[in-house]
């Protein structure tokens, strides 16, 4: 029996994924629990299981394709079951227009005329392959070049710019309605000295692969000739879509920090009795990390400062009465922020595994849409990574952010002498329209506070 | 004190050209070297083995005439006069040399050069040989390219006996032996190996690594090692050591796991180390890596700013070629506003029987690099000129990018295979692709005639060799 694959709904907010891979090929054995195709969201890489055994008998999202939740994927069965005739998956409001393959569309021509700029070609805008959408931001530096249904250009003249390796949208036609015929494109190259230009014949041929303008093409070779690694060098520059997640990230930090008024404020925390506390700790066998004990002291000091756990649109304030503690997580492909639910709830050690778990979780690429919403503060550590100091950008719904930096050994001035200390600096970033300096300021000291005060630790742990 | 624009250290085939190259532009240029002009390459490296090798190739080819239709009676050979011819050989391009670099007004210091600080070099001489009285020169260098070479390694295991020899000493011999073990299946051994066996030597090469060459492509190897083996009777023992080494007035002995092994003379070639023992490098600011090399960049610069080195002493190809490239190189920067790189693509040629050249990436290299390519092989039997020639062996092979059919690496096994690897390198450094090689001309009948089947091989329409099956 037929069976449609679709794609799962992940989250409350999720509408779209895309399908990054298929790990599956049409005619392939699947069992149950199979992973069958992986798939992106605004916020995670997520694997999807089969719940049915058969043969994958047809993919009909391929890589790459953005469509909505719920829709068919594929179908799985047996071999030589007829597979029910579907329309495309519907397009998602946000994907691109149909194009024709290997046919790429464009950005309006730059309105400064060629001749008059010298770069003026480097620096035309232009938008990657397959992502112009209208009215988008695009950026400046030469990309793949193709003709768009709008161009008018003869077959000849096509044919004669695509031998010399060229981009002929530049080339002002002088043909019927301005089209451009094969004596535009002759001049165009003689205007450009395009019989002095040296090239490689393995470079001519991966540019002409590429659908790079050899005439935007700088020479490293001997005497400018132009070389393979010259080709390289442009097609690695060349402007390309980002993933997905990059994009939410992009777009929520944008919106944050420009619609948000941020104020730092920093302290110093001395960690030297923590640290040592920490050392016993894990002798005993109890391996807390330091995120884990500013987590407690994050969780047991937001109920006293309730507009620092809140959210506002500038008009309303809305206090939060539960701590939701984000924690952001550094993957190789973008940050992730796993929400910690009221932790004010949990002991240091139900913190420590909860932390624990999600951070493997986040790491594994196993986090659902669940798991990374609806934090009400968030704790940013970059203590690994060797820093002083570092100010975070608040996550958007919410009114501050704690950035942890590296704990260092500092000369420290303590009862009138010179110590060697452990120190760690915090930085909060806060909404200046809900939290004020003076809350600020108390926030942190009370957080270093706690953390200093070795005897609550003890009680704790 | 005198003072130059540049001093180079070692008149090697490294050391030399580079100190014209920088008289032509311009400098006031000395030269330092401690024994003879040309350095190993000319004096106890690529030339007098080169010269022997044309020798016991002829008298190879003399002994199996009979296949060619030449009655050829009492082929022998007079190693004392083969040897004399070497010596003569050597002498002249040595003298060759001398010209050379008078004639740039290059000024020539017989004698060791050590650093005293980073712009002064002091050239230490014996007044004769054997005189133990030295004398010191002290000499100015606003610029200073190190080109000081490598000597074989003798590591401490190997008896210190007159029957233990490296290839420098080996060469000094006026006499053969009858029979010779030789350590190490690298070039230096496998070149001995086949000239030796080509005199009629019992022949034994004893490698550590699985095979010999390793480094090179496999299908060369496999072809080369039939031809030692079955051929020249080399009895070739890979993946395994020599032990228990001895040597006495009668032969040297050792074991390779069970089996006794003996052969009048034993031959290391275990590698070269570099020479930076007596230049003090250190007095200039230069400190050497772990292995002895002076490291440079790929200009060829130092981390002292004035000076330069190339050659067997950076740790690079140990090949003649290379540094005398590297060579034109550091000293057009060091006279020079513009920087040039050094070479990427430097032909290896092994002078065995039969010859291999290769340049570029390998089939082995390429697949560990996860690149898409593809190869066109051509056997060389397949040729009129091979076959008329008599010996129609080995293959060419050309690897290129599979997107762009890009010429990226090159392998021949066969006769003339160290002449013919030429074309490939041009061909790569000119960043042909297939296309291109296949559309040049190519004259009939010839040998090269293979690189262009093969690139046809490539394209997938080859005319001298079979269509592949279609499926």
């Amino acid at each position: 029996m037929v069976r449609p694959i679709s794609m799962p709904k992940l989250g409350q907010s999720e509408e779209v994924a895309t399908i990054v891979r298929w790990l599956k090929k049409e005619g392939e054995a699947v069992a149950k629990g199979d992973i069958l195709f992986e798939i992106e969201t605004d916020k995670a890489l997520l694997e999807v299981e089969s719940f049915f055994e058969g043969t994958l008998l047809k993919i009909v999202a391929a890589e790459g394709q953005t469509i909505p939740i719920q829709s068919t994927v594929g179908y799985i069965g047996d071999p030589g079951d007829p597979i029910p005739e579907t329309p495309a998956p519907p397009q998602p409001p946000r994907a691109e227009a149909p194009k024709a393959p290997g046919e790429a569309r464009y950005a309006t021509p730059p309105s400064v005329p060629v001749a008059e700029l010298p770069k003026a070609r480097r620096e035309r805008a232009v938008v990657p392959e397959g992502e112009t959408r209208p009215g988008e931001r695009t950026l400046p530096i030469a990309a793949a070049f193709g003709t768009s249904e709008l161009f008018r250009i003869s077959p000849r003249a096509a044919k004669l710019a695509r031998e010399a390796v060229i981009d002929p949208r530049p080339i002002i036609g002088t043909g019927a309605g301005g089209r451009i015929v094969e004596r535009d494109v002759k001049a165009y190259l003689a205007a450009k000295g395009y019989d002095r230009l040296r090239i490689t014949p393995a470079a001519k041929k991966l540019a002409a692969r590429q659908k790079l303008d050899i005439l935007s093409l700088e020479g490293k070779g001997d005497s400018g000739r132009i070389t393979v690694a010259d080709v390289q060098r442009a097609i690695a520059e060349r402007p390309r879509p980002m993933s997905r997640m990059r994009q939410a990230i992009a777009d929520r930090l944008t919106q944050s920090f420009t619609s948000t008024p941020h104020f730092f404020v920093t302290v110093s925390v001395d960690m030297t009795d923590l640290e040592a506390f920490r050392s016993e700790l894990r002798a005993q066998g109890a391996a807390y990390t330091i995120t884990d004990f500013i987590l407690k002291a994050v969780a047991l000091t937001l109920p006293e400062f309730p507009a620092v756990n809140s959210t506002t649109d500038g008009k309303n304030i809305r206090w939060h009465s539960r701590v939701h503690l984000g924690l952001a997580v550094s993957l190789e492909q973008g940050l992730v922020v796993p929400v910690i639910c009221d932790a004010d709830d949990l002991t240091l050690a139900e913190i420590h595994d909860r932390a624990t778990e999600l951070t493997a979780k986040a790491r594994a690429g196993k986090l659902t849409p669940a798991e990374m919403s609806g934090s009400t503060f968030t704790v940013s550590n970059m203590g690994m990574l060797d820093v002083e100091n570092f100010t975070a950008i608040i996550n958007p719904g919410e009114s501050a952010i704690l950035a942890v930096s590296s704990v260092q050994k500092q000369p420290v001035v303590k009862d009138d002498q010179i110590k060697i200390r452990s120190l760690m600096k915090i930085t909060l970033s806060s909404d200046h329209r809900v939290v004020d300096g003076v809350i600020a300021a108390r926030f942190v000291n009370a957080i270093k506070n706690k953390l200093e005060e070795i005897t609550l630790w003890k009680r704790l742990a | 004190m005198e003072t130059f624009g540049v001093v180079v250290i070692g008149a090697g085939p490294g050391g030399y050209p580079a100190a014209i190259r920088a008289a032509q532009l311009g400098a006031t240029v000395a030269v330092v070297e401690k024994e003879e002009l040309g350095g190993t390459c000319l004096n106890w490296g690529c030339i007098p083995t080169k010269t022997l090798i044309a020798s016991s190739d002829l008298y190879a080819r003399l002994k199996s005439a009979g296949e060619m239709g030449l009655k050829v009676e009492g082929a022998a050979f007079d190693y004392a006069a083969m040897a004399a011819r070497k010596d003569q050989v050597v002498g002249v391009l040595r003298n060759g040399i001398k010209q050379l670099l008078k004639a740039h007004g290059v000024k020539i210091f017989k004698g060791t050069a050590a650093f005293q600080t980073r712009n002064r070099v002091v050239v230490k001489s014996e007044a004769s040989p054997g005189d133990t009285s030295s004398s010191y020169t002290a000499i100015g260098a606003e610029k200073t390219i190190i080109a000081t070479g490598a000597t074989s390694s003798m590591p401490g295991f190997l008896p210190r006996h007159k029957r233990v020899l490296e290839s420098r000493s080996f060469l000094e011999l006026k006499s053969l032996p009858s029979s010779a073990l030789v350590l190490g299946g690298g070039i230096v051994g496998c070149e001995f190996a086949c000239l030796l066996a080509q005199l009629g030597l019992r022949v034994t090469v004893v490698e550590l690594l699985e095979d010999i060459l390793w480094n090179l492509d496999a299908d060369v190897r496999r072809e080369l090692r039939r031809h030692m083996e079955n051929t020249l009777g080399i009895r070739i023992l890979t993946g395994r050591t020599l032990e228990n080494i001895t040597a006495d007035d009668h032969s040297v002995d050792g074991t390779v796991g069970e089996e006794q092994v003996k052969a009048d003379v034993l031959l290391a070639a275990l590698g070269r180390k570099p020479v930076t023992e007596e230049l003090k490098p250190e007095n200039a600011g230069l400190a050497t890596s772990p292995q002895g090399f002076i490291e440079v960049d790929e200009y060829g610069r130092t981390r002292v700013a004035t000076i330069y080195a190339i050659g067997d002493v950076t740790g690079g190809p140990q090949l003649a070629h290379a540094a005398t490239s590297q060579g034109l190189v550091a000293a057009e920067n060091a006279c020079s506003r513009s920087l040039r790189k050094n070479e990427k693509y430097i032909p290896n040629c092994v002078f065995t029987s039969p010859e291999i050249g290769t340049v570029g990436i390998s089939e082995q290299e390429a697949r560990a690099q996860g690149r898409e390519i593809k190869t066109g092989k051509f056997m060389l039997g397949a040729l009129g000129k091979a076959l008329a020639m008599g010996g129609p062996m080995g293959f060419v092979k050309w690897i290129a990018d599979a997107e762009t059919d890009q010429l990226l690496g090159a392998q021949v096994v066969g006769p003339h295979a160290t002449e013919l690897i030429a074309e490939a390198t041009m061909a790569i450094r000119a960043e042909l692709t297939a296309t291109e090689l296949a559309r040049t001309v190519h004259a009939h009948p010839t040998l090269a005639e293979a690189w262009m089947e093969s690139a046809h091989v490539l394209e997938g329409s080859p005319i001298h060799s079979l269509p592949k099956k279609k499926k």
